[in-house]
């Protein structure tokens, strides 16, 4: 079983949803550094998927400094994995495209997203306290 | 890139109806590559040609750098080839297939047959003649995998399997690309089910090549394009038909839908407004596999778009 599991959608591409997926358990907490992160091989048979994709997948991963691989260990989750604001704020890009997208239909204007989104924010972190 | 499959202008002739005609099909090791196009388009005859089934009418064809009319045995030991109907000896049980099949490959690993047999969960005292079709089929996939080939060809392995013997079928697959050496070519009417395992893609219509390319590339420059005209604007039929590029145009109210086949944001754009100045509002959305695939067929290439 792997770590974390990913709802593939169609149109978009293997490799984004699978980068994308990891990001979010490492990001969220799934998945915490020194955890053993699943092997290309183990990716691809649980997913499905081709194993050059999920190999691109893990080197992506590694390069963003969200996994190292330990010898004679294995590739685990980098100590320090919390990504810098920009690639925390790219996680957030599909959502935002798509509110962007229906604010357009809607004939809404910049700021009428700006606020409703500062509305929400509001309430919700209310709630929390 | 290292061509493990290539062929040259090869055409094929039934009589006097063209099956295959001046194909250039080169298949990258190391890929896993999925032969599409409609039924009747030409994939299973480019296949029997590649595994010197049936010998071309015309021009030539390379696997593995040999010439497919000259593949021997020493070759034929490292390609596996498992198609829809594939003729087993029915009166053999599976261990005795198996057994016979073993003899023939100097590469068979037995663990690795071992622990397909028992991942597909084939009873190994049944005769062939009495397993059901999806048993069938993965028999004589077991019997292409265990001597490990570099070549896998399956030709529309999974037509008639219920999901989850589709499922095994494509771990098995999956248990051979362990290894650094392989390649698998699947040719498949439909594309939804391997959509995630292919990285390349040929998409074969009347037996000639229509694309073949890489599937981030494909998915790259396919794009459902969606534009809203001005209100009150209603157009029966695009004036004149824009693009080459541009398949699957319809326009319907207010709205002109196309598929967009090299969608570059700024150019396409263009292109609408071109032709619609008063185009409103222009959306793209990318596309599965499927949905470029059924885009391509419903266009054939050779048939005039306009209506």
């Amino acid at each position: 079983m792997l770590p974390f599991q990913i709802q593939f959608k169609p149109g978009q591409t293997v490799y984004g949803q699978v980068v994308y997926g990891a990001k979010k358990a490492i990001v969220s907490g799934l998945l915490r550094p020194a955890d053993r992160f699943p092997s290309v091989r183990q990716l691809s048979q649980e997913l499905k998927i081709n194993p050059n994709t999920a190999h691109k997948v893990v080197s992506a991963l590694i390069d963003e400094g969200l996994l190292e691989v330990l010898p004679g260990v294995g590739t685990v989750v980098a100590k320090s994995p919390a990504p810098n604001r920009p690639a925390r704020r790219e996680l957030l890009s599909n959502e935002v495209e798509r509110v962007v997208v229906e604010a357009l239909k809607l004939e809404l204007e910049l700021d009428d997203v700006t606020s409703a989104v500062a509305q929400t924010w509001q309430r919700i972190t209310k709630a929390k306290l | 890139m290292n061509a493990i499959i290539e062929t040259r202008m090869l055409n094929f002739r039934y009589g006097a109806q063209e099956a295959v005609r001046d194909l250039n099909l080169t298949v990258p090791q190391g890929s896993i590559f999925a032969l599409l196009g409609p039924n009747g388009a030409g994939k299973t005859t480019t296949l029997k040609a590649l595994m010197n089934i049936v010998e071309p009418s015309s021009g030539e064809a390379f696997v593995m750098g040999v010439p497919t009319t000259r593949l021997g045995p020493a070759e034929f030991q490292r390609i596996g080839y498992v198609s829809e109907n594939q003729e087993l000896p029915e009166w053999m049980t599976v261990g005795a297939f198996l057994d016979y099949c073993r003899a023939l490959y100097p590469t068979w690993d037995a663990a690795f047959c071992s622990r397909l047999t028992e991942q597909f969960q084939l009873p190994l005292d049944r005769k062939l003649k009495q397993l059901s079709r999806g048993m069938k089929m993965k028999a004589a996939l077991l019997s292409s995998l265990a001597y490990r080939p570099r070549l896998l060809v399956l030709d529309e392995p999974f037509s008639g399997l219920d999901p989850l013997a589709r499922d095994e079928f494509i771990s098995g697959m999956l248990a051979l690309v362990d290894e650094s050496d392989w390649t698998i070519v699947i040719s498949s009417h439909d594309i939804e089910e391997v959509e995630r395992l292919v990285d390349w893609v040929g998409f074969l219509e009347k037996g000639g090549l229509r694309l073949c390319e890489p599937v981030a590339k494909l998915q790259e420059r396919f794009r459902r394009i969606e534009v809203v005209l001005a209100t009150g604007a209603v157009r029966e039929s695009p004036p004149r038909l824009p693009h080459a590029d541009w398949l699957d145009v319809s326009v319907q109210s207010h709205a002109l839908r196309f598929v967009e086949s090299q969608y570059q944001a700024d150019e396409t754009n263009r292109r609408v407004q071109e032709i619609y100045p008063d185009a409103k509002e222009i959306q793209s959305s990318p596309m599965s596999l499927r949905e470029i695939f059924v885009a391509l067929a419903r266009c054939p290439q050779t048939s005039s778009l306009k209506k």
